[in-house]
């Protein structure tokens, strides 16, 4: 399998607080990586760094084999798209508009969008299944919706990468489900790579691997049914469980 | 309509109503008259007032209207926030105290055609920017809360210490600096809408090369980021663009509240959120807006003119409330 991205010995500090020491981790082409770990682990932190947004204290993260500092950011666009955990919209701006930004990166300065930037659009708002909400704005939409359009609007990228922070955050079991199915068919049909972090136990089936983090470090990563035992999942979380497997699914409750 | 077609659109009738008020705004004023006549006529008189009075004033009016306008619609870009306004930002404050130290200390040296009171205005506008830009980064980084709060405190101290020389100033001087405080656009001749318009077209020029990036803003410095947005730097040119080009005006005419809020305002509700259409738009609206207003402040009770400033806070505030009591909705800040 293509390395995609890579994370070599990644340190970051906010106002002097370690966040995340020394991290090292690959991410391959057509995979699909879910990253789990506590509260204040690390997770947004390290999706950031990986997809560019913010710069690690220490160590390198390369797209390919070139290292992000010397990425041209517009082009990084082109490739990589960042869906965050919170969709935030300063104004009122139209559904179908936020989904058409997704376009931005592929458009020069001075040029306006296509005819082919307007379908793509389209296309990712049907895909998503948000098409009916196209003339709404989105200051006037619920949370749920509002994710789904920022996922629209990160399909509108077509980007080779998709960085999800939390996806599922306000999505109901349907729509959870659904974009966990649509990121895999997604990767099977356009070879899409996906980074999702999540603390949904219930959605890592979807995962071809996971990572787990604690207090900044990499604890644990492989196959789901390899990782999620007792007690890896004790000490990530640090709190006693039950793991119970069937059928290739796990099923994870609290001891008390 | 695709962006393109709207903006085109948008722009022609825009442009046909500034064509209209100017137009209405050359025949008012104490002297009635038909400005066609005039020109191609014989009475000098009226020729001076239409040449070196009447159409200066005018392109002044649109020309501070526009920037007012186009520098209200950036920084509320910049502030992700429809009441950021060019006021905000300590520039009238610094400009004001600028116009009084050169009122107060008699200065009567003119330089390229800038009287004294614009020159020290702009001075002190221009190290009021930087100041409270130094003021507002952390670790060489803008952050645009302190920017917000270091703009408006800033203001606040001008605004006392132009009271305190104010105290120990003669009933002269201290008329002549709430004159200016006022804002009014009584220009003689066409040499400083020249000398502005050299001034302010290159900062006007970069803020439409970037309203692209405007809208990308809005969906939060992180989304921004990940869509090739250099943020800081994008940032960073709205704050000195806006300041640079608003300085310019102001130390000419003195600061005129409103136009920077309400155009911007007004427009978003006709053209909608895209700043690619809303910030040319808001040139135009907002030069016909001053142009409109000025006439007005300088017909109504003529012969006596009324300082334009108070005359757009006044009808900027009145329509402000009637569109606020008109649509019920909540405002999103």
């Amino acid at each position: 399998m293509e390395r995609i991205l890579k994370a070599e010995k990644i340190r970051f500090s906010y106002n002097g607080v370690e966040v995340l020491k020394e991290i090292d981790v690959s991410f391959f082409k057509k995979e699909t990586v879910g990253i789990l770990g506590a509260n204040g682990a690390g997770k947004s932190t390290l999706l950031k760094i990986l997809c560019g947004i913010l710069e690690p204290s220490k160590g390198s993260v390369f797209f390919y084999e070139k290292d992000l500092k010397k990425t041209e950011k517009k082009e990084l666009a082109r490739k990589v798209a960042y869906v965050p955990q919170h969709p935030f919209f300063a104004f009122p701006f139209s559904v179908k508009e936020v989904v058409l930004m997704g376009r931005a990166p592929h458009i020069g300065r001075f040029e306006f969008e296509r005819e082919k930037d307007w379908e793509i659009a389209l296309n990712a708002m049907e895909t998503v299944g948000i098409a009916h909400l196209k003339n709404r704005l989105v200051t006037e939409i619920s949370g749920g919706e509002r994710q789904l359009v920022s996922l629209a609007r990160a399909l509108a990228q077509e980007p080779e990468l998709m960085i999800l922070d939390e996806p599922a955050t306000f999505l109901d079991v349907k729509h959870r489900t659904e974009t966990m199915k649509l990121l895999n068919t997604l990767k099977e049909e356009k070879g899409l790579s996906v980074i999702a972090a999540t603390h949904d136990i219930f959605s890592t089936l979807y995962f071809d691997r996971l990572v787990l983090l604690k207090d900044g470090r990499v604890f644990a990563e492989g196959k789901g049914e390899d990782v999620l035992n007792e007690e890896t999942l004790s000490v990530v979380y640090g709190i006693e469980v039950i793991v119970k497997k069937e059928g290739g699914r796990v099923f994870v409750f609290p001891v008390n | 309509m695709n962006v393109k077609r709207k903006l085109i659109v948008s722009l022609t009738l825009l442009f046909i109503l500034w064509i209209l008020t100017v137009w209405i705004s050359l025949f008012s004023g104490t002297y009635e008259f038909n400005p066609l006549e005039a020109f191609s006529g014989n009475d000098e008189m009226l020729k001076t007032i239409l040449l070196k009075i009447r159409v200066p004033r005018v392109l002044m009016a649109s020309i501070a209207g526009g920037v007012f306008a186009i520098s209200g619609a950036a920084l509320q870009a910049l502030f992700r926030n429809p009441l950021a306004s060019p006021l905000t930002l300590g520039i009238s404050g610094g400009a004001s105290l600028g116009a009084l130290i050169a009122i107060r200390l008699r200065l009567n040296q003119g330089l390229l055609g800038f009287s004294s009171t614009s020159i020290c205005a702009f001075l002190l506008s221009i190290l009021t920017i930087f100041f409270v830009y130094s003021v507002s980064r952390i670790r060489g980084v803008v952050a645009t809360g302190r920017l917000l709060l270091a703009g408006v405190v800033a203001n606040f101290l001008f605004s006392a210490l132009i009271l305190f020389i104010q105290f120990f100033s003669d009933f002269i001087q201290s008329l002549q600096t709430i004159r200016w405080i006022m804002g009014s656009l009584d220009i003689v001749g066409m040499d400083p809408v020249w000398k502005t318009c050299v001034l302010i077209a290159p900062p006007c020029i970069v803020l439409v090369s970037i309203t692209k990036d405007m809208n990308l803003l809005a969906l939060g410095d992180d989304v921004a980021h990940s869509l090739g947005v250099r943020v800081k730097t994008v940032e960073k040119t709205i704050y000195f663009a806006t300041s640079f080009a608003v300085s310019s005006v102001i130390s000419v005419t003195g600061p005129i509240g409103f136009v920077g809020l309400i155009v911007p305002h007004i427009l978003r509700v006709i053209v909608g959120m895209d700043n690619r259409i809303l910030l040319p738009c808001s040139f135009l609206l907002g030069a016909s807006f001053l142009t409109m207003a000025d006439t007005l402040a300088r017909t109504l009770f003529s012969p006596v003119e009324i300082p334009v400033g108070i005359f757009t806070a006044l009808i900027g505030g009145v329509f402000f409330l009637w569109l606020l009591f008109r649509t019920k909705k909540e405002i999103i800040l």
